[in-house]
């Protein structure tokens, strides 16, 4: 592997270097969370710099580090603040968003990647360039809609209609470039065999494409639970917030709790970022294996 | 297949849909118009005993000795029908005076009001809220009555009562539920339903197969029938209409005559405006009463007829609609669709659940936001019919014929239109330009680093690198904004160690700038990074070996196989991260929020700017379809350039 003599392969050192510089810019403002949310404290700035402070002290101030770390943020945002509550009703709306937009986008992505049927074409494109609607837009409409006509505003269900439906396109998209790949060989002698088309879909396609599945449910569960300009539209009531609108809470008009924000972050980030190392083996085999063939 | 008969059949169940469809939608029309109109009949006379009683309250400049407890009982007795009705005083949080049934013993009026009716003194001050609020904007925006459903189904409402044009407390009513209920008929529905296909199948059989003929023939049965229908329902709610005003009017003369001895049993005589007491929920007199308490003949006649021009638009569109399915079914296209439908059923199948979500919550409000940017809707006239506020496309010249941009200020100095269009444009094509390239660059450069074999610890670096496309953005971008902080934010810390001045990033245009663009820059690498990722594992080393063997340097290889082989991957990530970048919302709302001035405001941002902090709605809409045309433009040439979806 190393390769011939004349090749100038860069130093080991050398890219370790430039990767430990990238990866200490990068974690850098998540240690800032980090942080705020063990300080115990609300404000933005943890260290009290005197007057005319020195270098030590500057030095003290950008270093990450909580004085005395402590739990009291994440004590008080769970039992003082109703952000508990707010998690709940996030996890109902995500899982359900998953669950609901995963089905659609599976049974639509494979209908566009094997039949050839009028409109295909053009159901395809008017997916893609849904993707292009301003979500500003839409908005409005929306509103209507969903709290007007279908009696649905501060509701888990209408947040979950809208987002499953929302993330469709990207979905379709993405299972029906990987249902492309799966060779047709393998349903045609399932066909053969005398298995009945929902047998198919269900008993070959869907196992084989488990890592583009994967990739649209995390995708689709990341998208309720971070979505925050339409939840914050269609939901007025304090107790069907979902969290990031809780959290826009804590920081938006003329609160300053950063010490909540922060706590609240680092639940609502633990999840998704666990969820997000666990698929990542799918992730990057997902999103390629629909285009890389070209 | 085209059998004698398919023709005059076609046509004929052509015309039974179509007069379904529009007579059964005119059925629905007319019944709700009623419902409605039953509804408000409850509502306006309910207004009228509440003003009337307000006017009586209020006109008592300083409460009877025994309070306003009299004046309410005798109201109740001169009037049978009366419902119970609260006076509450916001000054010293009391409740003066009390019909309700509950409101007796040791809870009779007047007494201060206890804890469980704080919600009654809530309203108090929400009215008084109202009031302050309308006559400050110069215009009617916040209802001064409040109508409510009671548990009960009846109706409760509360009005603020005024002394020397200040509010100091309110009347409260709550009427009993209605039990009246209206149906239209349903034999004249059914009949104007029936009768075109009738007469249909009888002169069907003197033209013959002629389908020209036919379908003309089918379009005038439909458009009678339902002009019939049409001038039945006009009169059916004149009729409605008349009723409904000569009741209001009977209850103003009714509260006309009983007002004078209501106030004489707290001994006071005052003037009262029977005329000003039929209004609407901004306390605007409808005008349909005179002070005799006798109807307006004359405006009521106009409002009857715009009305009866309103109804006939409706009718105009549902008639348009059932004309088209005739023409539909008639012509042989609803044939030719079922044939297609049931040919490829499983695949609609497969397809429907998806497309009827799109269709109702992605694709209609599209077409409704266009709507609306025909529009100049703003926040007050959310409830007008769009017909009404229609500018066509004054809102699109307004946007695209500005080119102020720029202009000379007195010393010289170029002074920038923040608000103008194309100054926004222009920011966001910088934007979009600048963050593409520093995402696409760094990803793959750390991509590469991270592909090359051998090296140790590579699983940490990538999950660590990866954590900004992990985090929630709305959250990295808030402590961003927290790090450029002027005073508190740790880079103007270490700015200051390196001896340098700590710089006020969000009130220069650059400086603003950059903060967004180092903040989305850390975003949206990592996404370039794992797609490069991924292809560049995808390349077989047998093909640099065997490059090595011909003798191809680093950067030979690098241009012939890696760059060749990572295309394919990247083209259709880099279209992706352009139009989300493009409309990159989070970032440029939660970092700089447009500062200063709007002048890094992006187009998606300054059009949410339109619409929620101006609430100019139509013109925000307008804003979102030039920009959704831009990337419209920009995918098709785009596609055209890499033919991405030739293959599909």
């Amino acid at each position: 592997m190393a390769g011939s003599k004349r090749e100038e392969h860069l130093p080991h050192w050398l890219l370790h270097a430039v990767l430990i510089v990238m990866t200490l810019v990068t974690v850098y403002p998540i240690l800032w969370v980090l942080t705020i949310a063990f300080s115990g404290k609300q404000s933005l700035a943890l260290v009290d710099l005197p007057a005319t402070p020195t270098t030590a002290d500057r030095l003290r101030a950008v270093v990450p580090w909580p004085g005395h770390p402590n739990m009291a943020n994440f004590v008080s945002v769970m039992k003082d603040q109703p952000f508990a509550r707010w998690l709940v009703n996030s996890a109902i709306v995500a899982l359900a968003t998953t669950a609901l937009g995963v089905f659609l986008a599976c049974t639509a992505g494979y209908a566009f990647s094997r039949f050839r049927f009028p409109g295909r074409r053009a159901g395809l494109m008017s997916f893609l360039v849904s993707q292009m609607f301003p979500g500003v837009l839409t908005l409005i409409p929306l509103y209507i809609i969903v709290v007007k006509w279908l009696g649905l505003g501060s509701t888990r269900t209408g947040l979950v209609l809208v987002y499953a439906t929302t993330s469709i396109p990207f979905c379709v998209w993405m299972l029906k470039g990987y249902f492309d790949t799966i060779p047709k060989d393998l349903e045609e002698a399932a066909l053969i065999d005398g298995a009945s088309a929902p047998t198919i879909f269900l008993r070959i396609v869907l196992p084989l494409a488990k890592p583009a599945i994967a990739v649209t449910a995390l995708f689709s569960f990341m998208w309720g639970w971070n979505e925050f300009i339409l939840a914050a539209t269609l939901i007025d009531k304090e107790d069907m917030y979902t969290a990031p609108v809780g959290l826009g809470f804590f920081v938006g008009g003329f609160s300053q709790q950063w010490g909540y924000f922060a706590a609240g972050a680092i639940i609502v980030s633990i999840p998704v970022v666990a969820l997000f190392f666990y698929l990542q083996r799918y992730l990057i085999s997902g999103l390629t294996a629909g285009s890389v063939k070209g | 297949m085209k059998g004698p008969l398919i023709q005059r059949v076609r046509f004929g169940v052509g015309l039974a849909v179509g007069s379904a469809l529009a007579i059964g939608l005119a059925f629905a029309l007319l019944a709700a118009e009623r419902r409605q109109a039953l509804q408000a009949r409850d509502e306006r006379i309910a207004v009228v005993r509440v003003r009337a009683l307000t006017e009586a309250v209020g006109g008592l400049a300083v409460p009877s000795e025994n309070g306003l407890q009299p004046l309410l009982i005798a109201w109740k007795a001169r009037l049978p029908g009366s419902p119970p009705a609260r006076v509450v005083a916001t000054q010293g949080i009391r409740l003066e005076a009390s019909t309700f049934p509950q409101d007796v013993g040791d809870k009779a009026a007047p007494r201060r009001l206890e804890r469980e009716e704080k919600p009654l003194f809530d309203q108090a001050a929400r009215l008084h809220a109202a009031v302050e609020t309308n006559r400050s904007e110069g215009a009617p925006r916040v209802e001064e009555i409040e109508v409510t459903k009671t548990p009960s189904g009846g109706l409760g409402l509360a009005s603020p009562v005024e002394r020397d044009g200040a509010v100091v407390g309110m009347v409260q009513v709550e009427t009993p539920a209605s039990v009246r209920r209206i149906r239209p008929n349903a034999a004249v529905a059914l009949l104007c339903f029936a009768a075109p296909v009738a007469l249909f199948l009888l002169f069907s059989r003197v033209v013959g197969e002629r389908r020209w003929i036919l379908g003309l023939l089918a379009a005038v049965l439909l458009a009678g029938a339902l002009a019939f229908y049409a001038r039945h329902s006009q009169r059916v709610l004149e009729t409605d209409r008349r009723e409904l005003e000569t009741a209001v009017a009977e209850e103003t003369r009714a509260q006309t005559a009983a007002l004078p001895s209501v106030l004489s049993a707290v001994s006071v005589s005052a003037p009262i405006h029977p005329e000003t007491w039929d209004s609407d929920l901004f306390r605007r007199p409808r005008s349909l009463v005179r002070a005799d308490g006798r109807l307006d003949e004359e405006r009521l006649r106009r409002e009857i007829d715009s009305r009866a021009a309103e109804a006939r638009k409706a009718i105009a569109g549902v008639g348009a609609l059932a004309m088209a399915l005739l023409a539909f079914v008639g012509f042989g296209g609803a044939a030719r669709l079922g044939v297609t439908l049931r040919k490829n059923r499983e695949a609609y199948a497969y397809i429907t659940p998806a497309m009827l979500g799109m269709i109702v919550l992605v694709f209609f409000p599209f077409l409704y936001g266009i709507a609306i940017s025909f529009t100049d809707q703003t926040i007050y006239t959310t409830s007008k019919p769009l017909s009404e506020i229609w500018v066509g496309l004054t809102n699109y010249a307004q946007i695209l014929g500005d080119f102020h941009i720029a202009r000379r200020a007195a010393d010289g100095a170029l002074v920038f239109n923040y608000l103008n269009f194309y100054w926004t444009f222009l920011f966001t094509v910088v934007w979009t330009v600048c963050n593409v390239t520093i995402g696409v660059s760094v990803g793959l450069v750390l991509a590469l680093i991270l592909n090359t074999p051998g090296l140790a610890l590579r699983p940490l670096y990538r999950v660590l690198l990866i954590l900004p496309w992990a985090v929630p953005n709305y959250i990295t971008a808030l402590i961003w904004r927290g790090m450029f902080h002027q005073q508190f934010g740790v880079i103007n810390q270490m700015i200051q160690i390196f001896g340098g001045q700590p710089i006020s990033w969000f009130q220069k245009p650059f400086t603003s700038f950059i903060t967004a663009l180092a903040t989305n820059g850390w975003l949206s690498f990592p996404f370039m990074m794992v797609i490069s990722l991924g292809a560049l594992q995808s390349i077989p080393e047998e093909i640099y070996e065997a490059a090595r063997v011909e003798g191809a340097t680093r950067w030979q290889q690098f241009r012939a196989i890696t760059l060749p082989s990572l295309k394919p991957a990247l083209i259709p990530a880099i279209i992706i991260s352009v139009v989300w970048t493009f409309n990159m919302f989070n970032i440029i709302y939660l970092v700089t929020a447009g500062e200063p001035a709007g002048s890094t405001e992006i187009l998606i941002t300054q059009a949410y700017k339109f619409a929620f902090q101006k609430y100019r709605y139509g013109y925000a809409a307008a804003y979102s379809v030039v920009i959704f045309l831009i990337l419209l433009i920009y995918g098709t040439i785009q596609n055209r350039a890499t033919k991405a979806t030739e293959a599909i």
